[in-house]
């Protein structure tokens, strides 16, 4: 394997060479755009698509489509965060009272001030970045183990969104947020805006970790602090960085969550959310122990999870059936990667 | 396969060396590398705190021994859960469980099905209901030492599953049939026999699950060789392998046994509601996290290997009788929001505190 590593230190073709030996060592540094795993969730999507097509007549029409995809908006969106976050070798599990404390505030703000749509959603995303920043601080100069901070966080953030709410619901939020709703002024060309925004940062943040020297440092960080270090990477404010972002994306995706509800907001916002966005990052194919995963897989570890949700529901099973497949869908997905991780390492 | 953590093993060298310490610097020594000590000292502090504020008038209620005796029933469930996460997060490898809490609430569904519809006798009922927790562990047990799941995701995955089967199972109804209901007496308050006289009455379920629960823990782990091999594997996995330990297996049967005390808790649940609430265990923020906090709390590290059975129990305690404090000091439900803040703000302050100690004295105990 002595052409990989040749190639790595001069990625230009020398003279002499062919130049089809460049692609090659490109290869070896990084690798395939879509990874195995995510192929078999386009698969399995797919699959399900087609099944729930057959099953529900219903299923496969925009009237059905269009609000799944917007309803898959938020957990992507934060899941782009986390995606970061555990690459690193992190976890958060604060963001479902971090969603809380964002909407309550934002909702707030709309229905007692009536501020406009981009005062709302810059006021969401800069509460956001605090909470991350509040996180990230603790994680990477605290030196302790970001689940137990994220769990302490979490406790800290839902006293507070209680304490916003003041032991009752925020009623009467107005349709500013209705560009990223359901209805028909939340898409263009019928394509939801949630969805389209989860996209377009999706993608910038997959550049980002792939060709970057930034974000090659976030796989660095996770494969091995101590050495990454020792390679002249600044882990702690790459740490807080993976955080903040995660937090401001919190701030943008409690915009959606606001959007896709009524005009009353009540305190049970964004439960739960932590464990569904982590459910999707690991169906996605995203390493727990840091150091790989894509924010792609992750994209479609939401949708996958979101289309579930919808399918149970729509063929009029027990919505609460979801967590169960849920559940199964995990176990599948991380035991898939398991097994070809343990061939990887046999070859 | 284990998490690189930079903080994990410092060397176990005393940091002070053999010079003479001042007193003041032995005794905060004690109190960070003896978590016990701290605790203790904590407890004593939080008792004096609201003692003062009941006498000084601020407290809604009276703070005595008969409020926190009675208040004890709360560190049942905690405690029992609490060692449940003992067990696993000593295993080891990013050892954690995230599903008991969906545990009691499907084994609290097997109790109301057992004892409440088809009348199994009580015992027969809470060994079933203790089983089937056991199968469930087992599940996760399954998933960690034999196929090799990372912890947190393996439970992640079964609290997902056994969350959604618990409800689905009586179509998201609770059981409260009349001998479940008759059942409430078990978390009645009892005098204590030949001293009682002097002391308050103290609530039932302490007798009949709490001790023994953390009798049989403390036995196993520091009087069996099955505990030290835990001890062994959640220090060194690699090590123990080589020394020919049956590393899968004690790690096995660690989440087993977490699985079993859920299920004990689940009766415990069940005799505290009076039913069996299908979202028994994971309603809020569930009892997992509360769980996982008591255990940190008490000293247990989250790298595995390190962890006593008294720090956990004290642990719980503390947070009861602070708990029961600040409902007392606020009117309403603002109390149990101010337990969230409290319940966090001592989970870091532990966290880094767990942190600093690591890196001046090398690990408490």
């Amino acid at each position: 394997m002595t052409i990989g590593t040749t190639a790595q230190r001069d990625p230009g073709p020398p003279a002499g060479e062919p130049a089809r030996t460049a692609p090659r060592a490109r290869h070896r540094i990084l690798p395939a755009p879509v990874s195995g795993q995510e192929l078999v969730l386009i698969g399995v999507i797919v699959v399900l698509w087609v099944v729930l097509a057959f099953a529900t007549p219903a299923f496969f029409t925009a009237g059905s489509i269009q609000p799944l995809l917007v309803a898959t908006a938020p957990v992507a969106l934060v899941g782009i965060g986390m995606t970061i976050v555990i690459i690193t070798g992190g976890i958060d599990v604060s963001v479902g009272a971090a969603i809380m404390v964002c909407s309550v505030i934002t909702a707030k703000m709309l229905a007692d001030q009536g501020v406009p749509l981009v005062v709302a959603v810059l006021l969401a995303v800069a509460v956001g970045g605090v909470l991350g920043l509040i996180n990230g601080l603790l994680i990477a100069y605290g030196r302790v183990h970001a689940i137990i901070i994220t769990f302490g966080t979490a406790n800290l953030f839902q006293w507070l969104g209680l304490q916003i709410f003041g032991s009752s619901t925020v009623n009467g939020i107005p349709q500013t947020f209705d560009v990223f709703g359901r209805g028909v002024a939340g898409r263009t060309l019928g394509v939801p805006h949630a969805f389209l925004i989860t996209v377009v940062i999706a993608a910038i943040a997959w550049w980002y970790l792939r060709h970057t020297p930034g974000g090659r440092h976030f796989y660095a960080i996770g494969g091995d602090p101590h050495a990454a270090r020792l390679a002249g990477v600044r882990v702690q404010r790459r740490v807080l960085a993976a955080y903040v972002v995660t937090g401001l994306l919190v701030g943008l995706g409690s915009c959606f969550v606001i959007a896709q509800g009524t005009s009353t907001l009540d305190q049970t916002v964004g439960s739960g959310k932590e464990l569904a966005v982590i459910a999707a990052v690991v169906i996605g194919g995203t390493s727990i122990m840091g150091g790989r995963g894509s924010v792609l897989g992750t994209l479609l570890g939401a949708l996958l999870v979101q289309t579930v949700t919808s399918g149970v529901t729509q063929l009029g099973w027990n919505s609460q059936l979801s967590d169960l497949f849920v559940g199964v869908f995990i176990i599948v997905a991380v035991g898939a990667d398991l097994l070809r991780e343990r061939a990887r390492r046999a070859v | 396969m284990t998490t690189p953590t930079s903080m994990n093993k410092v060397a176990d060298v005393p940091a002070a060396g053999p010079a003479p310490e001042s007193v003041g610097a032995r005794v905060l020594r004690a109190l960070l590398t003896q978590r016990i000590a701290l605790l203790a000292v904590l407890i004593v502090g939080v008792v004096a705190w609201f003692s003062i504020m009941d006498v000084g008038g601020y407290l809604t209620a009276a703070y005595d021994p008969d409020y926190l005796a009675a208040s004890l029933i709360n560190a049942v469930p905690l405690v029992m859960l609490g060692l449940a996460e003992l067990l696993v997060i000593l295993s080891g490898r990013g050892g954690i469980d995230l599903s008991v809490g969906a545990i009691v609430s499907l084994a609290g569904m097997v109790f109301g099905f057992t004892y409440g519809q088809w009348g199994w006798p009580l015992w027969l009922a809470i060994v079933a209901t203790a089983a089937f927790g056991g199968l469930c562990g087992a599940l996760n047990g399954f998933l960690v030492a034999s196929i090799g799941f990372p912890a947190l995701i393996a439970t992640l995955a079964t609290f997902y599953a056994f969350k959604s089967l618990a409800i689905v199972i009586n179509d998201q109804r609770p059981i409260s049939t009349p001998p479940i209901q008759d059942l409430f007496s078990l978390s009645r308050s009892v005098e204590i026999p030949v001293i009682g006289g002097e002391l308050p009455d103290v609530p039932l379920g302490i007798f009949t699950f709490l001790i023994p629960t953390v009798v049989v823990v403390w036995m196993m782990l520091a009087r069996t060789s099955y505990g030290r091999r835990l001890y062994a594997i959640g220090t060194n996995d690699v090590a123990s392998r080589w020394a020919g330990l049956p590393v899968r297996d004690t790690r096995f049967k660690a989440y087993l046994y977490a699985g079993v005390v859920s299920g004990l808790v689940a009766v415990v649940t069940v005799a505290q509601f009076a039913s069996a609430r299908p979202d028994a265990g994971v309603s809020g923020s569930g009892m997992a996290l509360p769980a996982i906090t008591i255990a940190v709390l008490g000293g247990v590290a989250i790298t595995g290997g390190i962890g006593r059975v008294s720090g956990v129990v004290l642990a719980a305690l503390l947070i009861v009788w602070l708990n029961a404090g600040i409902l007392l000091a606020f009117v309403g439900n603002e109390g149990s929001q101010y337990q969230l803040l409290a319940l966090g703000v001592v989970l870091i302050f532990a966290a880094l505190l767990n942190g600093l100690t690591n890196r001046r004295y090398g690990g408490s105990r």
